[in-house]
């Protein structure tokens, strides 16, 4: 393999994860620019999403097909089942966690969500103690879970290339980006979009508007969730693992890139994903695997001391 | 109003009737039968109470969410191990390690503290949990330094005078504890009521009005940032003085960080006595009632540790999460009311009997 | 020279511009009010006064200084210090492991004495012997970074509400920001800080720490009792009604001993007979050689109590004088009736 090979290599992985990551990041941004929580509850229902997806691939049996066909059907019913699950699960969330704290002091909303976030890390770990198949049987609860192949791992480069290029890289891409562009024309040229954004700006005025704030705030909490839970369907079928603390540690690096490219901002969540995606994979691969944690973050601290609000993020005036 | 009596001695004089229980507790506990004897498992309580004050110290006065306390208590434990052990050409006793294990604790928080501190509350949250994290991948990778996932072992128990404090012992080392604890307790509390702490509480309280009085926020919660550092670095300290072993990186964990929060949040924010409640409380169902229920439960057979569910310590985050979710809703001030109560109740004895003491003179 | 000098100055938010080229000077020992209708800018001046806002454009004196952190041999030391500090730490971070082994792992047999002048020699042996890339990379670019960081860092802090308090500028706001939690004395106790000495150690272990404890109690008390809340030091601030959450307000501004109090809208929500009182303290104030900035809507207060008035409309000063020159303006009544009477 050429020194470019392996670059581009690593590229086309950087940017599948950062995709994935940007996609959480969304979630977590949103949120954050609607109400001002970070919603640390947001990965660990990732990892729910991607439990019950390994859950629906046993009750399916998508995982017994021996050679899955070039693009398997099987992704239809997860992509409707796991977002639909994260999504009203988000909400539910908010309305039972967040939402009677809304006029509280930040820091309320902010432990509470740290409080849901154990809660859910503790169902993910019954969770993996279930008694199908595709969970081991249930022995071993906390330890990581295979989630198959349900699209061809055949090589789309012609099986003598040396860069892999697989369908899976290529769903990521025709998953994450269509939810992307839809979130962004949602956002910007819908009603909701609309409403959303002036509660982001003032939920006073945007209330004594007649906007419904919490309706829009349970809508953003409805969108996070089911972009949550695409992400665990895309994550799971990419990177083939999965374990109850997962949520801890991709949620670690979506907030990352939320905060590098300045939370509350959509397309800095994107610049954030990416960014972080691509350092991962050329740390892994020019580093080490085991220092890429820590080269993520010192890059977060070197980007935060010349831009304290991230990269795109502009900064806050408080008024006075 | 006997019962108003009652509360107000209980609120205001909280930390001295621990004290008290905690002074006479080993000699109630020897009266108790064998496996249901406890007060050898307080130990934990102490080293972790000294932690929860660190996190007090920043959250609850200060305001600033520091998630990645675990990471300062990791330094100080290996420092503490690197320091003592004698696979290393230090070998220094306990007495001059501790002191070197805060200072470098302090000077880790103003080091990471300065390009962090001036960052949003949120951000800093962040990046603190992110430094909770790269500090156990920095311990592990290091491991020609630090053993890796071996952890430093073993480290000498300290002596004092001509006492040398041994593992089978258990009582002069629940004193020890007790005593470190004590000290930590009256540093903190007059911290609190010093120019210090009230210039820490005026910028949780209102940033700007405080910076409106001359209050440099920076160097205020930069201190605060590394008192914090320090006090978690003593805890690392002690815990691996008290283990005789600092234990694997994977130890000093996000979980270790959220118990910390849970004992300041549960306990009562910004109040000494009610952290040292939070801790007993936390520590003691974490690591007493947990542990215990679950031993005794298995014993009888009563559980089958092959299912997850059935098997108490299983339900750790469960409990601790609800914890915080209802704690949030119904109770945000915690278990001990604050300061705030407290002043409602007219006994801010401090300044009163400097006043007092003014007008006698007059 | 006065005391504070408002030089043309200017406020954009964005596109907004909130305060377009505003000049007043306040001498010593006066009482100056800023009227004008709501959304004149008057807050946004005081922000701009304060450091709590940087103007677009212009320039502020407080005693002929400028409210900002001076460029001192200290800031320039301490830059390059942290950059030095950077570079050492990115080099050492970089060799850390490699260090330990030749200094200490390859030095130290089991429970043998040990020799420490060779292994600090060892260690800097191998860091010499180490390639540039290991050594010199990370050593320069340690020294950009933290050159450049901390210059950023520190140039972002510059202009801060603290440095201008220090100078003798305290304020209240327009809606009373005192510390909730704290009891009306402490409130007090923290506009004193500027002025207290005691160290953190002398705090953390009551070292000499009694005596300015005592005094500065006994002077926040005077200062309770100047303000006539006395009464009140013991309760916690919040629950304080809204005009002593006022009065509260002035007596923590006044504890900083400042030379120059800004007040916002002291007489908000205040009966007739309150803000009389008001009056007669903002007149006890200048009697203690205290200057005043006021921004106020209660035309009595202001015309009985000012030297001088300047008026903002739509963020231009459209009229300064003594208060019969302000009420005897076409284009103050016109700003704020709509129409001119005559």
């Amino acid at each position: 393999m050429s020194n470019t090979e392996v670059l581009l290599q690593q590229l086309i992985i950087g940017l599948s994860n950062g995709m994935i990551i940007a996609l959480i990041a969304l979630g977590y941004t949103m949120v954050y620019g609607i109400v001002e929580l970070i919603n640390f509850a947001h990965g660990d229902l990732f990892m729910l999403g991607a439990f019950l997806a390994l859950t629906v691939v046993g009750a399916l049996g998508l995982d017994a097909i021996p050679e899955p066909a070039l693009l398997s059907w099987g992704f239809i019913p997860l992509l409707i089942i796991v977002p639909l699950f994260c999504a009203t699960l988000n909400w539910s969330i908010d309305r039972l966690a967040y939402r009677p704290l809304r006029d509280a002091p930040r820091l309320a909303p902010l432990v509470s969500a740290i409080g849901v976030s154990f809660v859910l890390i503790n169902i993910g770990l019954f969770w993996g103690g279930l008694r199908m198949d595709v969970f081991n049987g249930g022995v071993a609860a906390a330890s990581p879970k295979d989630f198959p192949w349900i699209v061809s791992s055949a090589n789309l480069l012609g099986p003598d290339s040396n860069i892999i290029l697989t369908w899976n890289e290529l769903l990521v891409f025709a998953i994450t980006v269509p939810l992307m562009i839809g979130l962004s024309v949602l956002v910007k040229f819908t009603r909701l979009g609309k409403a959303m954004r002036a509660v982001a700006q003032n939920p006073t005025a945007a209330r004594l508007m007649g906007i419904d704030v919490d309706r829009v705030i349970g809508a953003t909490f409805l969108i996070g969730g089911a972009l949550a839970g695409a992400a665990a369907v895309v994550y799971s079928s990419y990177n083939h693992t999965i374990y109850f603390q997962m949520g801890f540690r991709v949620g670690m690096d979506a907030f990352t890139a939320a905060v590098l490219g300045g939370i509350g901002n959509l397309p800095g969540a994107l610049v954030g994903g990416l960014v972080i995606g691509v350092i991962r994979a050329m740390s892994d691969q020019y580093i080490a695997t085991e220092w890429t944690n820590v080269v993520v973050f010192a890059i977060l601290i070197v980007v935060l001391t010349f831009r304290p609000s991230g990269i795109l993020g502009a900064t806050v005036r408080e008024k006075v | 109003m006997p019962a108003g009596g009652i509360r107000r001695i209980l609120v205001l004089r909280a930390g001295w009737i621990l004290l008290a229980i905690a002074l006479v507790l080993p000699v109630f506990d020897s009266f108790l039968p064998r496996e249901f004897q406890f007060a050898g498992l307080m130990r934990p309580i102490f080293i972790l109470a000294i932690l929860g004050l660190g996190l007090n110290v920043v959250t609850g006065y200060t305001g600033l969410l520091n998630l990645g306390l675990a990471a300062f208590m990791a330094i100080g434990a290996y420092s503490y191990g690197i320091l003592t052990c004698d696979i290393y050409p230090y070998q220094l006793s306990f007495w001059t390690a501790l002191p070197l294990t805060i200072c470098i604790g302090a000077t880790a928080g103003i080091v990471l503290g300065l390009p962090t501190i001036r960052l949003r509350g949120d951000y800093l949250a962040i990046v603190t949990l992110g430094l909770g994290e790269i500090m156990q991948d920095t311990l592990k990778n290091l491991d020609g330094i630090t053993q890796g996932t071996q952890g430093i072992n073993p480290l000498p128990a300290p002596r004092l005078f001509n006492y040398q404090f041994s593992p089978e012992n258990w009582i002069p080392w629940y004193y020890l504890l007790l005593a470190i604890l004590a000290v930590v307790v009256l540093f903190c509390r007059n911290l609190e009521h010093s120019r210090v702490g009230r210039s820490w509480i005026a910028i949780r309280e209102d940033e700007i009005a405080a910076t409106c009085m001359g209050i440099n926020p920076v160097k205020v919660k930069l201190l605060a940032f590394s008192v914090g550092a320090e006090l978690a670095a003593m805890s690392g300290g002690l815990w691996a003085a008290y283990l005789g072993s600092t234990g694997e990186p994977g130890n000093y964990d996000f979980q270790i960080s959220i118990i910390a929060l849970c004992m300041v949040i549960i306990g009562g924010m910004g109040n000494i006595s009610g952290v040292l409640l939070g801790a007993v409380v936390m520590i003691g169902f974490n690591s007493i009632l947990l542990v215990k229920v679950t031993t005794i439960l298995a014993q009888k057979g009563l559980i089958d540790t092959q299912n997850v569910i059935t098997v108490p310590s299983n339900w750790k985050y469960m409990v601790f999460g609800f914890a915080l979710i209802l704690t949030m809703r119904f109770k945000p001030e915690g278990l001990l009311p604050s300061r705030q109560i407290k002043a409602e109740l007219h006994e801010m004895d401090e300044d009163r009997r400097a006043l007092k003491k003014k007008a006698g003179t007059k | 020279m006065s005391l504070l000098h408002v030089d043309d100055v200017t406020m954009q938010f964005g596109g907004l511009t909130a305060v377009n080229k505003v000049d007043f000077r306040v001498e010593r020992g006066q009482i100056f009010s800023v009227i004008g209708p709501n959304g004149a800018g008057k807050t946004t001046v005081f922000n701009a006064i304060t450091g709590v806002y940087e103007p677009t454009e212009g320039i502020i004196l407080i005693d002929g200084r400028p409210g900002m952190r001076p460029v001192t041999p200290r800031t320039i030391l301490g830059i390059a210090l942290v950059g030095v500090l950077t570079a050492a730490g990115f080099t050492i971070a970089l060799n850390l492991e490699s260090m330990w082994n030749a200094a200490i792992s390859a030095n130290y047999i089991y429970k043998q004495p040990f020799a420490w002048g060779k292994a600090i020699g060892d260690a800097l042996g191998h860091l010499r012997s180490a390639p540039a890339t290991l050594t010199l990379l990370p050593a320069i670019a340690g020294l950009l970074i933290g050159v450049a960081g901390a210059t950023s860092v520190w140039r972002r802090s510059r202009r801060s509400p603290d440095v201008v308090a220090r100078q003798g500028v305290a304020r209240t706001f327009q809606n009373p920001r005192v510390f909730h939690q704290m009891t009306v004395l402490e409130n007090v106790l923290v506009g004193m800080d500027t002025k207290l000495r005691t160290r953190f150690w002398h705090a953390a272990c009551r070292l000499g720490f009694k005596h300015e404890h005592c005094s500065s109690v006994e002077k926040a008390m005077a200062m309770l009792r100047f303000v006539e809340l006395e009464d009140e030091a013991g309760a916690a601030a919040s629950c304080l009604s809204y005009g002593h959450q006022r009065r509260l307000e002035i007596a923590r501004a006044l504890a900083s001993e400042p030379k120059l109090l800004l007040l916002d809208e002291p007489a908000a929500g205040m009966n007739p007979s309150e803000s009389v009182d008001l009056m007669e303290l903002i007149r006890k104030i200048r009697d203690r050689g205290i200057a005043v900035v006021l921004i106020e809507h209660h035309m009595n207060l202001v015309m009985g109590v000012s030297d001088r008035i300047a008026v903002l409309d739509y963020g231009n000063k459209i009229a300064e004088g003594t208060p019969d020159e302000i009420q005897a303006c076409p284009k103050v009544r016109k700003a704020y009736l709509g129409t001119d009477l005559d």
